[in-house]
């Protein structure tokens, strides 16, 4: 681990205005090495990257490329010099065939200025192959899994010359075995001497796949550590600054359930059958499965946002006719938080607009008062401890955390039977995680029924007094959530 | 962050932000009101350019030549707020008068009844463009654009293709009708102005107009609400097609006759004069006082145009529509709408 390292920056800060995203960063990267970037959301991550690829070209500091000072223009520069970025949100284009992806923007041609098919599909093809993938890449890609196009998209940058790449949390959206997957590959491409930024919040992952590990908290580098001489705790610790106390908070004790919130009976639709379940009163129910299982899909059913073809959604004793509409469900005591906040959230309205809409037609029939949203605003967001509380402010401002808790809020002016909340704690930070799943359990002692659909098994068992798995589109387990562990759970699915 | 909420030094950083988001603020108001620069400005130019322009009586004509403008702009308004667009408004102004020229002068139904029907019927395709669009998906650029085919070929076969010259009194009075004697206020432009009216309170206070905003903000959004967005653009669709009638019967009032051929410009106008006003073709953003603003940018333009008498007439069109052009460019740099992330749009 003496070589050299090909990408080294010293001293570098960059400010947002008031914020000091970064603050005298050093970082180095050697070559054939795995060296991942770990901190809270906000911990000056994605700036970092960002810097590291060309997209921010103003920062204080020196960025130094085999032992040169240089200076970025542009993420095309970047690719040019040999670092290639992989984005969370994929720049693959799914209707176009896996070779024409590999080869995106640089296809190879014939003498006569034509695209070599023959020569484009066989390189993609013997590429994938060689990193294990053994696909017709001559298949347009959306036929492929998620983590087969993420596959496409590291090769279509190795392919254009990058001998670093920035990897930013590219498990996020993988199932388990996608992601095992995954990081073989990231071992292949070490052992083909790439060097790799790593970006993750899984720390299991970090711990499998990197050389080395540097932690950043408020702007700052506080340590870079080689995987072999730390531990998840000591890194958990370095992360949040100071020590981590067990992961997350236990559960606290289920109060007696003798009544029944939800049931759902033989749901049908295109993508799952026959799904049973139940949520009694004071009950989390976590309903767990892999991406693509099916589960998200089942929550949005019983909001009426997703059309099924049989069974029936009964809530507080009360059938609902076959594929009610949202409104209904909102009537009848169904609150439903998406697995995406850029889906559920308008972020340029301000944050009383967001909350009082689900319920505009019970608090303003005709004309809305906006002094009386606003209270109504201010009150929820109190409940759920939003920072900054300012009912006027645009809810894109806030942080991921306190955008998920308006998402939440919105459903407590009128409290409901039932509240459905997909991916609850994603892409969220320690603290903000705890502070969520402590209001889903507020909820759910206060007699609430509570069912959590997520694909993160931590989630699930954080928080859920039974666990529902999910596996492609039929439930294959109902437990009790004691000694339940990760492991259990994955081996199910 | 919050973690640390007792830092004095975040605390300062804090109100240095606030400082920095009020001054923030200003300079978002000042660059929100790009269209009221373009507006003056080109009312500066033309009154500098010509002795006519500021006139009274020039000024009552801009007013009026604007005003079935402004009648189609209110509707124009809402379809654009959701994100979706109405290309039949031309057809159906025709449409109208032609088909309310004819029950009254061919089948002589008595008045009120011909202006009736052909808002009723301007009305029902409208709200027919809106289920094609959301119960059957086809996207309302398609889905109006054969609406105006069946419009304007409704109007071609009921008249067969002939100018209806005899129309209703009360179309006539509502079109180049006066209150208050010979230099009284003219009708037309109080309908235009009770259009905007209605429409401004529709979408300020009621339920239904932050419906609208919603729908064209974030539809996925609004549907997570509960907002049953599909009712939202058939209605607002509905709206599209009543004030295309209602600008139908003024225009024809105006005119004196009722034509079959379609004026194809109130299309491009009334969208032209809503989207310089401000209002987005993506939805969400814009209102009523935005397209106040861009129809009398529009009507100034034409006008001063019209009293500027060095200007070859044939080159008037090239010329509003390069003015135009700027004007839209104009509005994106200064509100500051041109984006940082290059890999969007």
């Amino acid at each position: 681990m003496s070589s050299p390292p090909i990408i080294e920056l010293k001293n570098i800060s960059k400010r947002f205005r008031t914020l000091q995203a970064l603050d005298s960063v050093d970082f180095d990267l050697r070559e054939g090495e795995v060296h991942a970037l770990v901190g809270e959301n906000g911990a000056g991550k994605s700036t970092l990257m960002r810097i590291l690829a060309g997209i921010y070209t103003e920062y204080e500091g020196e960025y130094f490329l085999n032992g040169e000072r240089m200076q970025l223009h542009s993420p095309k520069d970047a690719l040019l010099r040999g670092i290639g970025m992989i984005h969370q949100e994929l720049s693959v284009i799914p209707d176009l065939s896996v070779a024409e992806n590999v080869f995106l923007g640089d296809q190879p041609t014939t003498p006569w200025g034509k695209i070599d098919w023959k020569k484009m599909n066989a390189v993609a093809y013997e590429e994938l192959a060689r990193l294990g993938f053994e696909i017709d890449v001559r298949r347009p890609l959306r036929e492929y899994s998620l983590g087969i196009q993420q596959v496409v998209e590291v090769l279509r940058v190795i392919l254009s010359g990058a001998r670093v790449l920035i990897m930013d949390e590219p498990t996020s959206a993988l199932s388990p075995a996608e992601v095992a997957r995954l990081l073989e590959l990231v071992g292949q491409l070490r052992r083909d001497n790439r060097s790799i930024i790593y970006i993750s919040h899984f720390l299991e992952e970090v711990m499998q796949v990197a050389d080395r590990i540097t932690v950043l908290r408020d702007g700052k580098k506080v340590a870079t550590v080689a995987r072999e001489e730390t531990e998840m705790g000591r890194l958990i610790s370095l992360i949040l600054g100071r020590e981590a106390n067990a992961t997350l908070p236990p559960a606290v004790e289920v109060p007696d359930h003798d009544h029944v919130m939800l049931r759902v009976k033989d749901l049908t639709a295109d993508v799952f059958s026959d799904v049973n379940l139940v949520v009694d009163v004071g009950e989390i129910v976590g309903l767990y499965g892999a991406i693509g299982a099916g589960h998200f899909d089942v929550a949005r059913a019983i909001f009426g946002m997703y059309r099924v073809d049989s069974g029936s959604i009964t809530v507080d004793g009360h059938t609902f006719p076959l594929n009610h509409s949202a409104q209904y469900a909102i009537r009848h005591g169904v609150a439903y938080a998406t697995e995406s906040r850029r889906k559920s959230l308008f972020m340029d309205e301000p944050n009383y607009k967001n909350i009082s809409l689900p319920h505009l037609a019970r608090i303003a029939p005709v004309v809305p008062d906006v002094n009386r949203e606003v209270e109504i605003a201010r009150r929820a967001m109190e409940m759920v401890n939003v920072q900054p509380p300012n009912p006027l402010n645009p809810v894109g401002k806030l942080s991921g955390g306190n955008q998920q808790k308006v998402a939440i809020a919105r459903w407590l002016t009128f409290p409901p039977k039932i509240f459905v909340t997909s991916e609850p704690t994603r892409g969220m930070d320690v603290g903000a995680k705890s502070e969520v799943l402590g209001i889903l359990r507020n909820m759910r002692n206060e007699g609430y029924g509570v069912l959590v659909v997520s694909s993160e098994p931590e989630t699930v068992l954080s928080i859920a007094d039974r666990v529902v798995v999910m596996s492609h589109g039929r439930i294959v387990a109902r437990m009790e959530n004691t000694n339940l562990d990760k492991e259990t759970l994955m081996r199910m699915i | 962050m919050s973690a640390n909420i007792e830092n004095p030094n975040l605390t300062a950083a804090k109100s240095r932000e606030r400082q920095q988001t009020s001054q923030e603020r200003w300079k978002q108001r000042l660059s929100a009101l790009a269209p009221l620069w373009t507006l003056l400005a080109l009312a500066l130019f033309f009154s500098l350019a010509s002795d006519s322009f500021l006139r009274p009586v020039n000024l009552n004509n801009i007013l009026a030549q604007i005003s079935t403008l402004a009648i189609l702009g209110t509707g124009v308004t809402f379809v654009l707020l959701t994100g979706e667009i109405d290309l039949s408004i031309a057809a159906v102004v025709t449409l109208t008068g032609v088909l309310s020229a004819h029950l009254y002068a061919n089948l002589e139904l008595p008045e009120p009844w011909p202006l009736l029907a052909g808002l009723g019927v301007a009305t029902l395709l409208g709200l027919i463009s809106g289920v094609a669009t959301t119960k059957f998906r086809i996207p309302s650029f398609m889905s109006t654009l054969a609406m105006s085919l069946i419009a304007s070929g409704l109007a071609i076969f009921i008249s067969r293709g002939r100018i209806v010259f005899e129309i209703s009194e009360l179309s006539t009075f509502l079109g180049s009708g006066r209150i208050g004697g010979q230099d009284g206020i003219r009708v037309l432009v109080i309908v235009a102005a009770l259009s905007l009216l209605a429409g401004f309170l529709v979408l300020r206070y009621t339920r239904f107009g932050r419906y609208v905003y919603m729908t064209g903000a974030n539809k996925s959004a609004a549907r997570l609400a509960g907002v049953n967005t599909d009712l939202i653009i058939i209605i607002v669709l509905g709206i599209g097609g009543f004030t295309a009638g209602l600008a139908g019967i003024v225009n024809m009032g105006r005119l004196g006759s009722a034509q079959p051929q379609q004026i194809q410009s109130f299309l491009i106008d009334a969208i032209g004069a809503v989207v310089l006003g401000g209002t987005s073709l993506t939805g969400g953003r814009g209102g009523i006082p935005q397209t106040v603003i861009g129809l009398l940018i529009y009507g100034t333009l034409r006008n001063g145009l019209d009293n500027i008498a060095s200007i070859d007439s044939f080159l008037k069109e090239f010329i509003t529509g390069l003015v135009l052009l700027v004007a839209l460019i104009v509005n994106v740099v200064f509100s500051g709408k041109a984006d940082r992330d290059r890999t969007s749009g």
